[in-house]
């Protein structure tokens, strides 16, 4: 049987004393009386020793018990503040009134006549006033009446005394050797050999160690490092770019038009500066007013380059997206964009000024309407969400738009993110002649649904520990 | 996006179906349902159709659909002999009106709502908020024609709606709870537009308030209305909407005459449909008459013209329909969503990262292996954080946002290692120690670039735990550096350095000042490392905007 060293030390001296306690065998073996009852507690696993845990309750004066001992219960304190009789009314002024008239009327020593409050002469000391000065030896009345008034509480202490077994005589009787144990081993021990006639200490397997960080990348941006890597698989592209946008590229070049309510500083966070409108932009203006070379009627009216001109915290990824395509008008073009877009919207836990939002985009000669749902399907079948349905949407640059749903437990089906083919009046303007697919998603709002998020704020102003807890694998995703 | 609430009875009676039918199909001809009540649901509508923001007008979209009643609605307009004046004076106020006349109606209390119903999405979307366009509606009855719209001067008194004295066109602005709203369209102009009859009764004051005479009630029988606004096209489509939307509740249309103009004109509008292109878009190989039929379904007056032609008759309350493509998804949805199967494509590309986030994936490899763990914070940020709290002066390139929606927001943030700090201040009774990182975009004079910043917080933070992890960073990112004292006040004198590449000022590091500890609030010393990415990797230099 192997033993450690302090478990010997133990059992050598419970032969000597059979029965003793924690404390006096701390003291004796030089070693804090916690860590006697473990040495116990592994001694009596192997049967060679007995630890006993008693735990008695002692009543314990509360701050407002001790202050009533010093200064009499209130009842005592109200009894006291007048002589034969008094209105209630005066006695209301006693801080005590409340509390002290009840217990007063209950004990007997006053009574009530004619709104006034009379002494029947017999006032002597209760079983409360009693109990305070001795809790532990009241009666158990009296004990549940100061529990309830708050005066007393219970504590429990814990007790623990240590026998020897027979089992562990007998080892005892057997011979014991008190040769050290080795915590660390050192380079020499190792090298020269003298480890074989070491005895190593044994650890205690069950007892969990303290907790070690490691460090480790944010859990959203996992995440998005997951959508990245599923789309790059794809054959995308990625995007990056300024997050200072002009309203050329935000708004006007997709189309939406200038008394848009979306544009103003209502909803769209909007700096300070110009932004020069690019090469092309009388195509757009044509477009707005007119329909441009298509088939389209444009919105009419008059189309002012002024406001195009507006600095903006880009409001979607598509501004990206628009820039890449007028750079790159010929097929074929696969490419996405994650990045954080700006909505002047006022925080509470499932709205933010800002966010992630993901974008692809497909142009190629014969892409169609059903090939978007084919990339629609695919990209969340990738991200784990296996049924997916469309029902119509409404974009102001696509046609014919679509809304994802995805299906998912406890919530059913829930709608994530929007789609559509770019409208001839977003791409003609730069020369794109293909049609080119387009969708979109909100990032945090997958993160809400997979991580099981209530507040989206924890994503930016995390608290570590979640970080900390949030596995690097999460329902066997990774 | 307005949200119209649809009755159920009243709903039943003009589809011809059951609500369950209803509201399983709803979805599918492009709504969000939001709730669904005892005896309503309310559903919202895309700004696009603005057709549908009518129990009448679901219910036309819903027949069609269902295939209870396909093709176009014909709407006939007989002459009436009502004219309208439209004042020079109002040219730079508000200068178009668009009028008709709806008789034999009967309203009851659903169809009142109904109506009130349209009237509000109306304004709020075409209208944009009355300012672009306003309606009102009259008891034609109460009132004598020939009408005028004119210029008023603001001192005209009538009584209006939900009043029961006569007010001045200045008082109404003032205490009118329809005043307050709405005036400031119309307080700045020389006159103020206002509608009366023949008698000098005024109808209405747009965009404002209609007057209490003309109140439209279950006993009303014909109805005036009136559209007014500053663009032509969106009060013909808001006029267009509501005739229609009347008719199909049981009215019969009366054209007017405004300077000489005879409205509305509710005739479709003519396209010619290419089924090839059609079908290319949609991925599709319907025939010529399937896509009439489909059309039909979506209430267009569809037939074959050849056989790779469609000739399509638009109804005049689809504004939306802008481009052959909008016709096009009418075709899709038609058919059904869940028709179309979805189908990848042959289209080949290679996927490529973009240079600024593989650096970015590479600096969370280095930095996680220094053990820091990411944190992602905001990047709107404010003057306090950014600097005041970092014993620094405010950087005259931040961009400031000009409207905030808080205090918390008023800039985008030009540095990394506040925020960080601010991130400590949140979590300083977590565990230490406490090692966080954050890479990401900041703003400077309108270019987008990249920094990454580390803070450290525990007992032993010190000036050599930066320096031996930024020059393990350095080392990792393959650039050599020499360092030089920093003068930055984010940092105690004397235990901070530069980072110095080619000559340049990179980076800096070192132990936090203690004055920027209590500002931030926390109780340990932190080390903390800022560093400039596009100053070390200069070739990756953010595209502008």
């Amino acid at each position: 049987m192997q033993l450690t060293l302090n478990e010997k030390r133990l059992l050598l001296e419970l032969v000597k004393k059979e029965t003793t306690t924690p404390e006096e065998m701390g003291t004796i073996l030089d070693r804090p009386a916690d860590s006697v009852v473990q040495y116990g507690g592994l001694l009596s696993q192997k049967g060679l020793a007995k630890v006993e845990r008693t735990v008695t309750t002692t009543l314990i004066l509360t701050g407002e018990g001790s202050l009533y001992l010093k200064e009499g219960l209130p009842e005592r304190q109200l009894y006291n503040s007048f002589s034969a009789s008094t209105s209630i009314a005066d006695l209301n002024s006693h801080p005590h009134a409340k509390i002290g008239l009840g217990w007063m009327k209950r004990l007997g020593w006053v009574k009530i006549e004619a709104g006034k409050v009379v002494k029947t002469g017999d006032a002597a000391t209760s079983a409360i006033e009693a109990g305070l000065k001795n809790p532990d030896t009241a009666p158990a009345d009296v004990k549940k009446d100061l529990l309830k008034r708050g005066l007393v509480t219970e504590e429990e202490s814990v007790r623990y005394t240590i026998s020897i077994t027979d089992e562990g005589r007998k080892l005892a009787s057997s011979g014991i050797t008190l040769t050290g144990e080795t915590g660390t081993l050192t380079a020499g021990q190792i090298s020269s050999g003298a480890w074989k006639d070491l005895s190593l200490r044994r650890y205690d397997i069950t007892k969990r160690p303290r907790p070690l960080w490691p460090g480790k990348i944010h859990p959203y941006q996992r995440m998005i490092d997951e959508m990245r890597r599923i789309l790059l698989d794809m054959g995308f592209t990625e995007l990056h770019g300024s997050i200072i946008q002009g309203a050329f590229w935000n708004f006007d070049a997709l189309f939406q038009p200038q008394d848009h309510p979306a544009r103003e500083m209502q909803d769209t966070f909007h700096l300070a500066g110009e932004q020069p409108l690019p090469k092309g932009w009388e195509k757009v203006r044509n477009m707005h007013e007119s329909g441009g070379e298509t088939s389209s009627t444009g919105w009419g009216g008059n189309w002012d380059p002024e406001k195009a001109k507006a600095t903006v915290l880009r409001t979607h990824t598509t501004s990206l997206s628009i820039q890449h395509l007028a750079a790159h008008p010929e097929p074929p073009v696969k490419a996405f964009c994650i990045g954080r877009v700006y909505r002047r919207e006022a925080i509470d836990p499932t709205h933010l000024p800002e966010f992630e939002q993901l974008e692809g985009i497909v142009m190629d000669t014969h892409v169609n309407f059903r090939n978007l749902l084919g990339y629609l399907k695919e990209f969340y079948g990738r991200m784990g969400f296996e049924s997916v349905r469309f029902r119509p949407g409404y974009f102001p640059y696509t046609e014919p738009s679509v809304e994802p749903e995805v299906f998912i437990d406890d919530l059913g089906w829930v709608e994530l993110g929007g789609a559509g083919i770019f409208r001839e009046e977003v791409t003609s303007p730069w020369g794109i002649t293909c049609p080119v697919l387009a969708w979109g998603l909100g990032v945090s709002r997958v993160a809400m649904l997979r991580m099981g998020l209530t507040d989206l704020r924890e994503l930016y102003q995390s608290d570590i520990d979640w970080i900390r807890n949030t596995p690097v694998i999460h329902g066997g995703r990774c | 996006m307005p949200v119209v609430s649809l009755p159920y009875k009243y709903l039943e009676r003009l589809c011809g179906s059951d609500r369950k039918t209803i509201i399983d199909h709803l979805p599918m001809i492009g709504s969000d349902i939001e709730r669904i009540l005892e005896d309503q649901v309310d559903v919202e509508f895309f700004p696009s159709r603005v057709d549908l923001y009518s129990t009448e007008g679901v219910a036309r979209a819903m027949r069609g659909f269902l295939g209870i009643e396909t093709g176009e609605e014909i709407y006939l307009v007989n002459p009436s002999s009502i004219t309208f004046s439209v004042d020079e004076n109002l040219r730079d106020v508000r200068p178009y009106i668009g009028s008709a006349v709806i008789r034999d109606v009967n309203l009851d209390n659903e169809a009142i709502i109904s109506l009130m119903g349209v009237q509000e999405a109306l304004h709020w979307v075409v209208g944009r908020g009355r300012a672009k366009v306003a309606i009102g509606v009259h008891d034609l009855d109460k009132v004598s024609p020939p009408f005028r719209y004119y210029g008023s001067p603001v001192s005209r008194s009538f009584i209006p709606l939900d009043y029961d004295r006569e007010m001045t066109l200045a008082e109404i602005m003032e205490e009118h709870p329809k005043g307050r709203d709405y005036s400031h369209i119309v307080k700045d102009k020389p006159v103020m537009p206002l509608i009366e009859d023949a008698n000098g009764n005024v109808l209405s004051f747009p965009p404002i308030i209609n007057g209490e005479l003309t109140r439209v009630t279950e006993s009303s029988k014909n109805l005036l209305l009136d559209v007014t606004g500053t663009d032509e096209r969106a009060v013909m489509t808001a006029l267009r909407v509501l005739c229609t939307t009347l008719i199909t509740a049981g009215g019969r249309c009366e054209s007017v005459e405004v300077n000489g103009v005879v409205m509305p004109d509710l005739s479709p509008s003519l396209r010619n449909i290419d089924v090839p292109s059609c079908n290319r878009l949609l991925g599709t190989g319907f025939s010529a008459e399937e896509i009439a039929d489909i059309l039909e379904k979506m209430r267009y007056g569809a037939e074959k013209a050849g056989d790779t032609t469609v000739l399509v008759r638009i109804p005049c309350y689809r504004a939306d329909i802008m481009h052959e493509w909008d016709v096009y998804e009418d075709v899709a949805i038609g058919a059904g969503f869940s028709n179309l199967d979805a189908r990848l494509p042959a289209t080949f590309a290679t996927g490529h990262e973009h240079p600024v986030n593989a650096l970015a994936s590479a600096i969370r490899d280095i930095c996680t292996g220094l053990g820091y763990l990411e944190v992602m914070p905001f990047t709107l940020s404010n003057e306090d954080v950014m600097y005041t709290r970092m014993q620094r002066e405010p950087d005259p390139a931040a961009l400031r946002v000009l409207h905030p929606i808080s205090e918390e927001q008023t800039l985008v943030r030009t540095d990394l290692l506040p925020l960080l700090l601010d991130l400590l201040r949140i979590n300083k009774r977590r565990e230490l120690p406490q090692r966080i990182f954050h890479t990401g975009d900041v703003v400077l004079s309108m270019q987008t670039f990249q920094k990454l910043a580390l803070a450290s917080t525990h007992t032993g933070a010190d000036f050599s735990e930066a320096f031996a992890t930024a020059d393990a960073l350095m080392r990792e990112l393959g650039i050599s550096y020499t360092t030089a004292e920093s003068t930055d006040p984010a940092f105690i004198p004397g235990r901070a350095a530069d980072i110095m590449v080619d000559g340049m000022k990179a980076g800096t590091f070192g132990e936090i000042h203690p004055g920027v500890l209590n500002r931030f609030d926390i109780d340990q010393p932190v080390s903390g490392i800022e560093i400039d990415l596009h100053l070390l990797f200069p070739g990756q230099r953010e595209t502008k905007s």
